[in-house]
């Protein structure tokens, strides 16, 4: 794939020592302490965030006894979907059946969900209304087939009643039905892919290589887990169903090479990840999963761009780059197809700069990544709008290091690895609110993402 | 007295009739070696211990040879796995790598059968994913450095670990400088190493 000629690697090793040798220069700055050009700060629009009530779900038919968790998960959804001040719930004995409106206006809510659980063949069917309580009325209605609470898609299917819920109330879709997938370090160092749901529930360990495994990254159904594994002694890029099984290599190549951070195309077919370790072609491929073919070299040169993510629509890569200089990632762009790439990240030469891990989301022109912005050299969550050309970037995080964000299916939402005094852990962080909460602690876990809206079986 | 006389002459007689009773006569005395083949024989058994000596000598001499060799070639396998360190986020040769580098360099030419895994290692501080392409950066310039002095760019393949593998757990510079390392592995001919000539 990759021939070399040899006094053109060389030309090429004697640029790049001269690139670095520049960054050493003294004066340089390692710990930067201000960025040209760029306004940089935990800035959030102040939202009105509506008071909902959760009413005591109620059951019939046998659904009574299942009717308290039900209303629990949702509950909770609604909390995490940081879209509503959330009222404590009340005793069923309080509310009773019916709908007090006047009771619920009092009580200051804007937003009122009831629930009934109805047995049904093998299942159950979830009745749940909203009611505006300003006017009086119900606003939406639906029926949700529940299965069994034995059964392994039982929470999925209450968190797709909660996204509805969001959805009507919002007009805005909801995230609690996904699911995240990170990386898990043992005792002895060695790394394996884990899946937790959204709301920190149902934690499932998906490979068992006992080895180094990084970056999974979810297919756009939601149903495949790809990753770079270093099993074999060499890293390599596999995909696996969330369940770990049917395990195959993509691209199955042999020889050198670092095959590393995989990423899914929106529309299944096409994988991109990063090759390293060839002085003439070290950045971004792609490879076609449909025709299991067809490698193609993006980056046009030496570049060591790895850490792709597509664009919602597909067209445009972000990506991140070590082309500026070894101690100075940033984060580009360029077409799907490759071609010019554009700094996203605030570099301007010499002003030094770490930005690195960029995840673009699902629904709009916003990408994050992580950068090290301030004189402790400290990692945090920032937020490029590419409305505004990417200068003005929002920080997410302010306390601890903070990495690789990831974007949830709502556009809303950013899972990432923080460390704190505590430890390591997962966090989810509301872009719009700022606010925060844990979702795995105390584990040295790592490089989450966020999956697509799990869709009913 | 002549008594006494008489019994002296009875033992005479005694010996001399012992003497003549059909007995053997009395062997002759050895014969008395002649200088000459003493020297001889002195000298053969001089030649056969020299010989015998020399032949130690010449196998504990071989032995030697064997053992300085052997120590040669561990201490230039010790030299070919001697790990280099990086500075914090870079790739650059530091000038203590570059003189390891270069003895690695002389005992290379001088075992042309050697073929190296050369592994790129970072510290857990930055990025994960940025540290895979930096220690694949640190494999790549220890390479280009290696080739620049006219090796077979074939005889190296590189490989990162990023910071999965550290050499010292921890949170202290002193760890992040053990870790931030290139390490060699010798995939072939590690029975044909030889020292730098």
């Amino acid at each position: 794939m990759r021939r070399r000629n040899p006094s053109v690697r060389r030309r090429l090793v004697a640029v790049v020592l001269a690139a670095v040798g520049c960054a050493l220069l003294p004066g340089h700055l390692r710990a930067q302490e201000d960025l040209p050009g760029v306004e940089l700060g935990l800035f959030y629009a102040n939202t009105y965030r509506p008071a909902l009530a959760v009413q005591p779900f109620t059951g019939s038919f046998g659904g009574a006894g299942i009717a308290p968790q039900v209303e629990a998960i949702v509950g909770r959804d609604m909390r995490y979907s940081d879209r509503f001040e959330v009222l404590d719930s009340l005793p069923g004995a309080l509310v009773g059946e019916r709908v007090d409106y006047a009771l619920w206006d009092r009580l200051g809510a804007v937003w009122l969900v009831t629930g009934r659980v109805e047995g049904a063949g093998d299942g159950f069917v979830l009745l749940v209304e909203l009611h505006d309580v300003v006017y009086g009325e119900v606003r939406e209605q639906g029926r949700f087939r529940l299965p069994n609470p034995s059964d392994p898609d039982f929470r999925m299917a209450v968190h797709r009643t909660s996204d509805a819920i969001v959805e009507w109330a919002t007009g805005d879709p909801g995230m609690a039905a996904s699911r995240i997938t990170f990386t898990m370090m043992d005792a002895d160092g060695n790394k394996d892919i884990y899946v937790i749901d959204s709301d920190g529930e149902n934690l499932q360990r998906v490979t068992h290589y006992n080895h180094m495994t990084e970056s999974p990254t979810w297919s756009p159904d939601g149903q495949r887990i790809a990753f770079a594994s270093w099993k074999t002694g060499v890293p390599r890029i596999y995909e696996v169903d969330r369940f770990g099984r049917n395990e195959r290599m993509v691209p199955a190549v042999r020889g050198e090479g670092d095959y590393i951070t995989p990423t899914y195309h929106p529309d299944g077919q096409t994988l991109a990840f990063a090759v390293l370790g060839s002085e003439s072609q070290s950045g971004i491929f792609t490879y076609n999963l449909a025709q299991g073919c067809c490698l193609a070299f993006l980056s046009g040169g030496p570049w060591y761009d790895l850490s792709p993510t597509y664009s919602e629509d597909g067209r445009w890569l972000a990506f991140n780059t070590l082309r500026f200089g070894d101690a100075v990632p940033q984060v580009m762009m360029m077409p799907a197809e490759g071609g010019a790439a554009e700094t996203l990240s605030p570099y301007a030469y010499g002003s030094g700069g770490f930005y690195a891990a960029p995840d673009w989301s699902p629904h709009g022109e916003l990408v994050a990544f992580h950068g090290r912005i301030d004189r402790r050299g400290r990692y945090h969550i920032l937020v490029a709008n590419l409305e505004d050309g990417g200068r003005v970037l929002r920080q997410l995080t302010s306390e601890g290091n903070n990495e690789a964000p990831s974007w949830a299916p709502d556009g809303r939402h950013l899972v990432f690895s923080g460390e704190r005094s505590w430890g390591f852990g997962l966090m989810v962080a509301d872009v719009t609110t700022g606010r925060i909460r844990p979702l795995l602690s105390g584990r040295r876990v790592d490089l989450p993402d966020w999956s697509p809206a799990v869709e009913a079986r | 007295m002549i008594v006494r006389r008489f019994f002296v002459m009875v033992f005479a007689a005694t010996l001399l009739v012992g003497a003549c009773g059909g007995d053997p006569p009395p062997p002759p005395a050895p014969p008395q070696p002649d200088q000459d083949s003493l020297q001889r024989y002195n000298d053969s058994v001089a030649a056969a211990e020299a010989a015998r000596r020399a032949e130690a000598e010449r196998l504990a001499a071989e032995r030697a040879a064997e053992a300085e060799r052997q120590r040669l070639m561990r201490e230039a396998r010790a030299t070919l796995e001697e790990m280099v360190f990086f500075d914090y986020d870079e790739s650059e040769i530091r000038d203590d790598a570059a003189t390891a580098l270069r003895a690695k360099v002389d005992i290379l030419r001088a075992s042309p059968e050697v073929r190296i895994r050369i592994e790129g290692h970072a510290d857990d501080r930055g990025s994960t994913e940025y540290n895979m392409a930096l220690g694949n950066r640190r494999a790549e310039a220890i390479r280009a450095f290696l080739v620049g002095f006219g090796l077979a760019e074939n005889r190296f393949e590189i490989v990162s670990f990023g910071e999965g593998r550290p050499l010292q757990q921890g949170d202290s510079e002193a760890a992040w400088a053990r870790n931030r390392r290139g390490q060699f592995v010798i995939t072939a001919g590690g029975d044909a190493i030889n020292p730098a000539r």
